[in-house]
């Protein structure tokens, strides 16, 4: 393995990424939930009918992803990675101070910046950041780091480094108020804002992000392309009152304030549940797919800028065009429309085209929405558009589907699959795709406190085209991960990677040989190749 | 009220209760009137929430519901009052009901309370785990309040003839073509006419490809004879032609909504009533009544009356006016206009995914204010706050025909409704209105 500082020519003439092949590597998925340990359910009444996160990382400097799933009611469940290269997929139940009860889903988030990731903790109750001591282990840090957990039922987060400051900023979105029985629609409880506090380490006391709407998914994401992330919710039309989705400008040292329809703000009124971005099309602006009841949506901007100029935030929705509306089950008997939450651009086949996970699961025996309601894979083909794959890819559970993360979770440079399930146990699938591309993958690093590089943007280059991924804290349904950065790469033998750091404008390329991982450090003159250790 | 009422059984007595059957009128029948009243009142109040919050309730479905339901506390009253009529015999398909036992006490309020909770639970069985908690709360609440102080004799004979009632007006609900709604109303398949002047879609929301309910208008209605009872002239003939009368209506449409005054604006957004964002617009009516009688503290014979009125209005109007719209089939000002006109026009309310013609608020509000003037007089003032909870605002109103009119219009400024939807849709209502006011209720009518 070796790596290069450039690639001469490669980049002379970029563009979105395009996939050599005609029709799409199929994925093919073997599960191993039976095998590999993991053996959490997520489960609860009322309460839990949202939520069922996970939340995955390293937490033992092994590089392997480690696995945090919530329970509901239950105690979560914290696994370490046990497997090897290439081989099955291992978990070992590990008590690690993170058994919390109440949990909806749980985000990786290194807050005070000491190399070890620590966990946000969502629950139906107060919230916890778990601070991670090393070995695995984890203590509540709520009163050390000034952390408000508050007494709500939360079910979205997201966190960003603000410019200019080395504690993050922790956005965490609260559902309907739980005690009222009669009266719960239109009691959306506010969202709050926790923003570092001046000249310490900590937290300043929350700012209520009020109207609140019920949000079930939260991205601070970088929309504009302006080198800083607003935040957009995705929230619940069945709860609030005079509600619709939103989005917060989020500037340091300035209140929030709202994106309205004077700023060009689309009014837009769904079951919002889940939330992910990618730049599918290689404009330099990413699209969002946001999941619901029925259809679910992919917007991108209505008008993007040719000219440099800084776009409207008005966003016109493609799902139908692109294939990913999803709105029924795709295969099986029930017809009836589809719930879907847990969304996610990964690369599932390689073939440098990211492709879209969706989990579904009815909310609770609702019967007007299907009741076996298969998960999504769909799979991106060459002319941009998603074709139907879970089927054949054998992930097409019916089970109740809530959360889940995708991520390599065997270093064979294939993306793994991990669902969490209400009232039945997770499953997690080993992906085998035979004739799959190649792929590399990088972690990021760098000085100071926000040392995962939140809302960095990290671009790889091949032959086949441009890919750009920006590095996220938040999202999807409650479930979030830290770590490797995916990309599937094709027939290409290698990539040209370059980060455009945290507030910074892009870096310098360097030349990465395919099927490689590549620890990116700002610090660093040249990227580290990595090798895992088993 | 709980209070006033045990004060009530303290003085009176517990065997001296109002709704016994057979009982003398005395002071605490009006207590227990009040008590029935509010308790009505309250389950309309869940009702309300539950339409807004059960996916399948689109506003003919909904109107539907306010239907059954308003007979059925309807009769809970009738079954054992002198003076309230049976509606057996008046609606059609309802045959004579199960009759209250002569030699049992009886509760109008409990029985009140069980018919609603129980058919409250039949027309919102699929609503979601939220409403499933509502209900069940409303139903533990409601059911405190109704037979608090009672003898148990009486609670358990009205409790009993409420289930006995309840059943009998859902097994008449069965057949009338409007019971099982899937995919949320919209066809799984449908052959949606290429023609021009045809319904198309107007969005690309996949499920909404074929339009919502295609077959209501042949549902049995409640009081008029047939969905078909008042028929429509057609609209002005398709063109696109700029002489034409149709392009005229179209231009109108695209003009008005290109200068909207805040003040249309606010019409337009007040009535939009957009299901599962509101209680639809027959809810919005019934919002209005019930508001209305709560203000004057109606009693429980009132309250029932009225929102039996009300809601065989609506249901009527809503069987109507679909069997109209797909009579005529024709296309909603987005597809014209975007067509003929400017393609870059967009209206200002989402176009709902059925035929334009006639205009489906139209047709049911004025309905629901020809009965309203019937019960409560022709300059019956009011302030309707059904949407202040969204941010929507108070609008105050001289007369329910005054308020129907303006439902009508708001069509026109929302950009998805034609003069000639709106014109023909407020008489069609008025029409169909006439059949329900021409039910008779009361012993002395």
């Amino acid at each position: 393995m070796r790596l290069r500082l450039t690639l001469a020519a490669l980049l002379a003439s970029v563009g979105p990424a395009l996939a050599a092949a005609d029709a799409p590597v199929v994925p093919v998925f073997v599960e191993e939930t039976k095998s590999s340990g993991i053996d959490s359910t997520y489960t609860g009444q009322w309460q839990y009918m949202v939520g069922g996160g996970a939340a995955v990382f390293d937490c033992n400097g092994d590089g392997f992803e480690d696995v945090l799933i919530a329970g509901g009611e239950k105690p979560a469940t914290f696994y370490v990675n046990t497997s090897s290269r290439g081989g099955a997929l291992s978990f070992r139940t590990h008590q690690s101070g993170l058994e919390v009860d109440a949990m909806t889903g749980a985000y990786p988030l290194d807050v005070d910046g000491d190399g070890i990731m620590d966990v946000v903790v969502l629950r139906v109750g107060e919230n916890i950041v778990m601070k991670g001591k090393g070995d695995c282990s984890f203590a509540r840090a709520n009163e050390d780091w000034g952390f408000d957990g508050g007494d709500g039922w939360s079910t979205a987060y997201a966190a960003t480094w603000e410019k200019g400051n080395d504690w993050p900023t922790i956005a965490i979105g609260n559902y309907i108020d739980r005690t009222q029985e009669l009266e719960p629609w239109g009691s959306c409880t506010p969202n709050v804002l926790q923003r570092p506090k001046a000249g310490a380490m900590g937290f300043a006391p929350e700012i209520e992000l009020t109207p609140s709407f019920c949000p079930l998914s939260m991205l601070f994401t970088d929309w504009n392309n302006s080198g800083t992330a607003d935040l957009r919710m995705a929230n619940d039309r069945e709860y609030y009152e005079g509600g619709q989705e939103q989005m917060w400008r989020i500037r340091p040292g300035e209140p929030p304030t709202l994106y309205t329809k004077a700023d060009g703000w689309a009014y837009l009124r769904i079951w919002g549940m889940g939330l992910a971005g990618y730049d599918l099309d290689g404009d330099g602006f990413q699209e969002y797919a946001i999941t619901s009841m029925a259809d679910n949506k992919l917007q991108t901007l209505k008008e993007p800028p040719k000219d440099g100029a800084a776009p409207k935030p008005t966003f016109k929705d493609i799902g139908w065009p692109k294939g990913v509306t999803a709105h029924r089950p795709f295969t099986g008997d029930d017809l009836r429309p589809s719930t879907a939450w847990h969304i996610d651009f990964q690369d599932v086949n390689n073939d440098g085209l990211a492709d879209l996970f969706i989990a579904k699961g009815n909310v609770s025996e609702m019967p007007d929405f299907a009741m076996k309601d298969p998960n999504n894979l769909l799979v991106q083909g060459d002319d941009g558009k998603f074709i139907e794959m879970a089927d054949k890819a054998g992930v097409a559970s019916t089970e109740s589907a809530r959360g889940g993360v995708l991520a390599d979770f065997n270093f064979d440079g294939l993306v793994d699959m991990l669902v969490v399930n209400r009232n039945t146990p997770s499953q997690i699938w080993r992906n085998v795709t035979p004739g799959a591309g190649n792929w590399v993958q990088v972690r990021l690093s760098q000085p100071g406190d926000n040392v995962n590089a939140i809302g960095a943007m990290v671009e790889v280059t091949t032959e086949l085209g441009r890919q750009t991924r920006e590095v996220v804290s938040g999202g999807g349904h409650v479930s979030g991960q830290s770590g490797w950065v995916h990309f599937g790469i094709g027939g290409a033998k290698a990539a040209e990677v370059r980060v455009r750091w945290p507030g910074e404008d892009w870096g310098k390329a360097y030349a990465l040989d395919a099927n490689q991982f590549a620890i990116l450090d700002k610090a660093a003159t040249v990227p580290a190749a990595w090798t895992p250790p088993r | 009220m709980s209070i006033n009422r045990r004060r009530a059984l303290q003085l009176g007595g517990a065997a001296a209760l109002i709704g016994l059957t057979g009982g003398p009128a005395r002071a605490e029948d009006t207590d227990q009137e009040a008590v029935g009243g509010q308790i009505l009142r309250q389950w309309y109040k869940v009702v309300l929430r539950l339409v807004r919050h059960t996916a399948t309730y689109s506003p003919p479905v909904a109107s539907r519901a306010f239907a059954y339901l308003g007979v059925a506390a309807y009769q809970a009253v009738a079954s054992g009052s002198t003076s309230l009529v049976s509606l057996a015999g008046q609606l059609n398909g309802l045959k004579a009901l199960p009759p209250r036992d002569p030699a049992k006490r009886y509760s109008d309020a409990v029985i009140t309370h069980c018919v609603m909770a129980s058919a409250v639970k039949s027309f919102f069985g699929n609503t979601g785990p939220t409403g499933q908690r509502v209900m069940a709360a409303a139903e533990k609440k409601l059911k405190g309040d109704a037979t608090m102080g009672l003898p148990a004799d009486v609670v358990e004979a009205s409790l009993a003839y409420g289930e006995v009632l309840k059943a009998a007006i859902i097994d008449w609900s069965m057949d009338d073509g409007g019971a099982v709604i899937e995919n949320m109303g919209f066809p799984m398949a449908y052959d949606v006419p290429k023609e021009p002047g045809r319904w198309a879609p107007t969005s690309a929301i996949r499920q909404q490809q074929f339009p919502l309910l295609p077959t209501w208008g042949e549902n049995r209605t409640f009081a008029m004879p047939s969905g078909a009872t008042c028929g429509l002239p057609p609209p002005p003939a398709y063109s696109e032609d700029p002489a034409s009368g149709f392009y005229g209506e179209a231009k109108e449409v695209y003009d008005v909504t290109r200068s909207l005054t805040p003040e249309q604006t606010a019409i337009a957004r007040f009535w939009s009533d957009d299901p599962m964002l509101s209680p639809t617009p027959p809810g919005h009516w019934m919002f209005i009544a019930n508001s209305i009688l709560e203000d004057e503290k109606a009693g429980l014979d009132k309250t029932a009356e009225v929102m039996m009125r009300l809601g065989v209005a609506m249901a009527d109007a809503f069987i109507g006016c679909w069997n109209a719209k797909y009579q005529y089939d024709l296309v909603r000002p987005v597809t014209y206009i975007k067509k003929v006109i400017d393609p870059k026009w967009e209206p200002l309310l989402i176009t709902p995914p059925f035929p334009e013609y006639p205009s489906g608020h139209s047709t049911q509000s004025a309905a629901a204010a020809a009965v309203l003037t019937f019960i409560f007089g022709e300059s019956y003032a009011f302030t309707d706050r059904t949407h202040e909870r969204d941010g929507l605002g108070v609008r105050s109103f001289a007369s329910f025909t005054a308020a129907a009119d303006e439902a009508g219009m708001s069509r026109m400024y929302g950009g998805i409704h034609f003069r000639a939807a709106i014109e023909q849709g407020l008489a069609q209502g008025r029409c169909i209105a006439q059949h329900t006011i021409a039910l008779r209720t009361r012993s002395s009518t």
